[in-house]
């Protein structure tokens, strides 16, 4: 279920979005993107509820987004584990870079897949 | 959403930023043939040591008699052009979105600054607006377009402070802050906005007669 | 506060009988209209023309910079933007689809209403020449043949005669004998030189001096043998260095007065020019004419006459006797201030030759326009009062130099003169008004 379904839910029935809330909630299902190699937050951290992205999405194989490079080769195992900064944060401009990598994994996929949240505004939500 | 997102992000920046500059160029290459046939006084009297002076003293604050007898306006047109022109380059979002399509990237501001400097412009457009309405030599040289003009650059950061803050509508806003400020670049070269490219030739023209040819000082 | 449809109303009501504008519309056609206009602009209408009227932003800022905007209760059309707005813009907008009406109405704007002082340049933050965009109008008018009377009788005067005031060539050289004459009285060795050849330099005055103010060109002969100077006039054309085409629009004519000019003073193959007190002929001379004739700089130094009393009291050969005592203050005419930096040259011959000297506020390069020149006092008497009404804030600036003790107003430029005597006389402001040539007169050592 994507965020801006999510949304179209709350606005047309408050109670059920208040349960699934509390449900997942309890349940920790939804997390916070976080990094170590973010030292501040240029905007606040973006929820993703990882379940339930990936089952809307059909995803089923780890590392189409935990993916793993060798030689520029991806490689069947994933990368579980390892933040996206030990590998990314190395690039030409540090944090610049970081958040690069992480809005390419994200927003060009759900343009790919004409799904899911892509402007600014629609990730990084301010904390209600 | 999706499709619309991905043009205004995608090929209308390049089409707004290929009218931008292709057309500030055309114009300006234009006008510098058309000297060169009707206006040779140009050619020969351009002095850029005097061209440099006068623009020196016109683009720092109260660098100028003029400006000193405006202190209001003065304040309020260098704050306004500095906030309108730093602060699309220097956001962070927007240094991020270019980092994200061509790998470049630059310092950016922190957002409440940004935030700031958004506002200053909006209050500088108001500023403007008010003008055009109560002083009376400014409510005769006004045109409708002037007042079009307004809304053209208030636009992109109006939507971009309603989409940055995420008040209700965010989304909408998102879309048409970009359309918006794609609108404004293609607008440049055609409108008076394209008062930013011709300052350097006017005012530097303008100093380089009065410093070379008249001996005297035009600020 | 009136609306601008009020001040339309109170123009229409005292709207100016000139037989030249009436005369000259009543030929005109709108086909004809256009097809001048649309001439000019393939011709002469350039990139200059384009940046002047699309760079600016109707900010307002050179209201305040102009005498006409301020005397007339700042009426929006009298601002500088305000009186480009109602010519040239509308003519280009239009492409040239305009009425004789219209033409009448651009054509009093841009005579009558701009002195074409340059004022309102250096207060645009693009440095918008106002003045340039005026003329454009004015040389339209001249090519539809719609110019005011009086400034039109000018011109033909010097298509005829090579001056400005129909002096024919023997009542030139009558002056020049008479007021030699005068001298000797005087100075009884003075001579006024006439086309001496290889003279150090040429002198040249406007027309209206050998007209009717010949006492100038006698103290300048007393000036010139005083500090020894080896100085000469034509006996021909050329004698004459004023152009009033050069505000009629007439380019032609002006570039042809131009020449004869410096043919005068390259036939007699002498070092340099020195012109007289005037403003206008200096522009014309170093900074119109010779573009007109395809030369960058004036083909042979050229310089006013502010310089020369400058040169001449600073190599110690005008000596003072005694120093002008009463309260003096100074008018900075805009052709040789902001036409070529003067100012402080003229205040160097002010504080050797005047005890006393009291600055107009404001002054140099921001000094306000005396009203007159740029043509319009050349328009004559129909505009006459509207003239003096239309520079009240002159007045002020020189009443209040008055309060600080001023007694003299000192104005180096012909058509300044003109307009501060009629400013001094309608305002009751009992100022002096003086050439700085009659101050050196009356206070150097003249044997």
């Amino acid at each position: 279920m994507n965020n801006s379904r999510a949304k179209n839910l709350w606005l047309l029935i408050i109670p059920a979005l208040l349960f699934l809330a509390a449900a997942v909630c309890a349940q920790g299902y939804i997390t916070k993107v976080e990094d170590s190699g973010f030292e501040k937050h240029t905007r606040p951290a973006v929820s993703f509820a990882h379940d339930a992205h990936n089952e809307a999405a059909g995803i089923e194989s780890c590392n189409t987004c935990h993916h793993m490079y060798e030689d520029g080769k991806l490689q069947d195992q994933a990368s579980i584990g390892m933040e996206c900064s030990s590998c990314h944060l190395d690039g030409y401009s540090g944090r610049l870079e970081l958040i690069r990598v992480y809005h390419l994994q994200c927003k060009s996929c759900h343009l790919d897949q004409k799904a899911g949240p892509v402007q600014c505004a629609q990730c990084h939500r301010k904390e209600e | 959403m999706h499709e619309i997102y991905q043009l205004a992000s995608g090929i209308l920046v390049w089409v707004a930023l290929i009218v931008f500059v292709g057309g500030t160029a055309g114009r300006l290459i234009r006008m510098a043939i058309t000297a060169r046939k009707k206006d040779a006084v140009i050619y020969q009297y351009f002095s850029f040591y005097y061209a440099l002076r006068s623009i020196l003293h016109w683009i720092i604050p109260f660098g100028s008699m003029s400006m000193r007898a405006r202190p209001a306006m003065t304040l309020v047109a260098f704050i306004f052009h500095i906030c309108l022109i730093i602060t699309p380059i220097f956001l962070a979002a927007h240094v991020i979105l270019i980092a994200e399509s061509w790998g470049i990237g630059w310092a950016y501001l922190p957002n409440a600054v940004a935030d700031i400097m958004t506002i200053l412009v909006i209050l500088g457009c108001l500023f403007f607006l008010l003008r055009r309405i109560v002083q009376r030599d400014v409510r005769y040289l006004s045109t409708p377009g002037d007042f079009v003009l307004l809304l053209v650059v208030a636009a992109p950061f109006v939507t971009g402070i309603w989409t940055y803050h995420q008040w209700s509508g965010f989304e909408i806003a998102g879309i048409v802050h970009m359309l918006s400020g794609e609108l404004m670049l293609i607008c440049l070269p055609f409108t008076r906005l394209f008062h930013m490219a011709l300052f350097p030739f006017t005012r530097g023209y303008a100093g380089s007669e009065a410093g070379g040819v008249r001996r005297a000082r035009d600020w | 506060m009136k609306t601008s449809e009020d001040f339309q109303a109170a123009a229409e009501e005292k709207r100016i009988y000139d037989a030249g504008i009436e005369e000259g519309a009543k030929k005109l056609t709108p086909e004809k209209i256009r097809s001048v206009f649309n001439e000019l602009m393939q011709t002469e209408g350039g990139a200059r023309l384009e940046a002047y009227t699309k760079a600016c932003v109707h900010c307002g800022l050179c209201s305040d910079a102009c005498h006409h905007y301020l005397s007339n209760d700042r009426d929006p059309r009298f601002s500088p933007a305000g009186k480009v707005k109602q010519t040239i813009i509308e003519i280009v907008s239009r492409k040239g689809k305009v009425d004789a009406d219209f033409m009448k109405r651009a054509c009093e704007i841009a005579f009558t209403e701009c002195n074409l002082c340059r004022r309102c340049m250096i207060y645009c933050p693009f440095g918008i020449d106002v003045a340039y965009l005026m003329l454009f109008v004015r040389r339209a008018c001249h090519q539809l043949g719609v110019v005011p009377q009086y400034i039109q009788d000018t011109a033909h005067s010097h298509a005829a005669t090579y001056n400005q005031m129909w002096v024919r060539d023997d009542e030139w050289i009558d002056t020049l004998q008479w007021q030699e004459d005068e001298a000797r009285d005087e100075i009884p060795d003075l001579r006024i030189p006439i086309e001496k050849e290889g003279a150090d330099i040429f002198y040249s005055v406007i027309g209206p001096e050998p007209k009717f103010r010949a006492q100038l060109i006698y103290q300048m002969a007393v000036i010139m043998h005083a500090a020894g100077v080896d100085w000469t006039m034509p006996a021909s054309q050329g004698w004459d260095n004023s152009d009033m085409c050069m505000y009629t629009g007439d380019s032609e004519m002006t570039a042809r007065l131009k020449k004869i000019h410096f043919e005068a003073a390259l036939r007699l193959k002498t070092k340099r020019i020195v012109m007289g007190e005037c403003g206008h002929a200096f522009r014309s001379v170093y900074d119109v004419g010779n573009r007109l004739l395809g030369w960058k700089m004036p083909p042979l130094q050229m310089i006013h006459a502010i310089s020369f009393y400058s040169e001449i009291i600073e190599q110690g050969r005008l000596k003072i006797a005694e120093k002008f005592d009463r309260p003096v203050t100074f008018h900075d005419p805009c052709n040789i201030v902001r036409g070529r930096g003067l100012h402080e040259t003229a205040r160097y011959v002010i504080n050797q030759v005047c005890t006393t000297f009291i600055e107009l506020e404001p002054n140099r390069e921001h000094n306000y326009c005396c009203g007159a020149g740029g043509g319009v006092i050349n328009c004559g008497p129909p505009f006459k009062n509207k003239r003096v009404q239309s520079n009240r804030v002159k007045a002020d600036q020189l009443a209040a130099a008055k309060k600080k003790g001023a007694e003299v107003v000192i104005a180096p430029c012909h058509n300044c003169h003109g307009g501060l005597e009629d400013i001094i006389r309608h305002y009751e402001l009992g100022l002096e008004l003086k050439f700085l040539g009659d101050i050196l007169y009356e206070c150097i050592q003249k044997e």
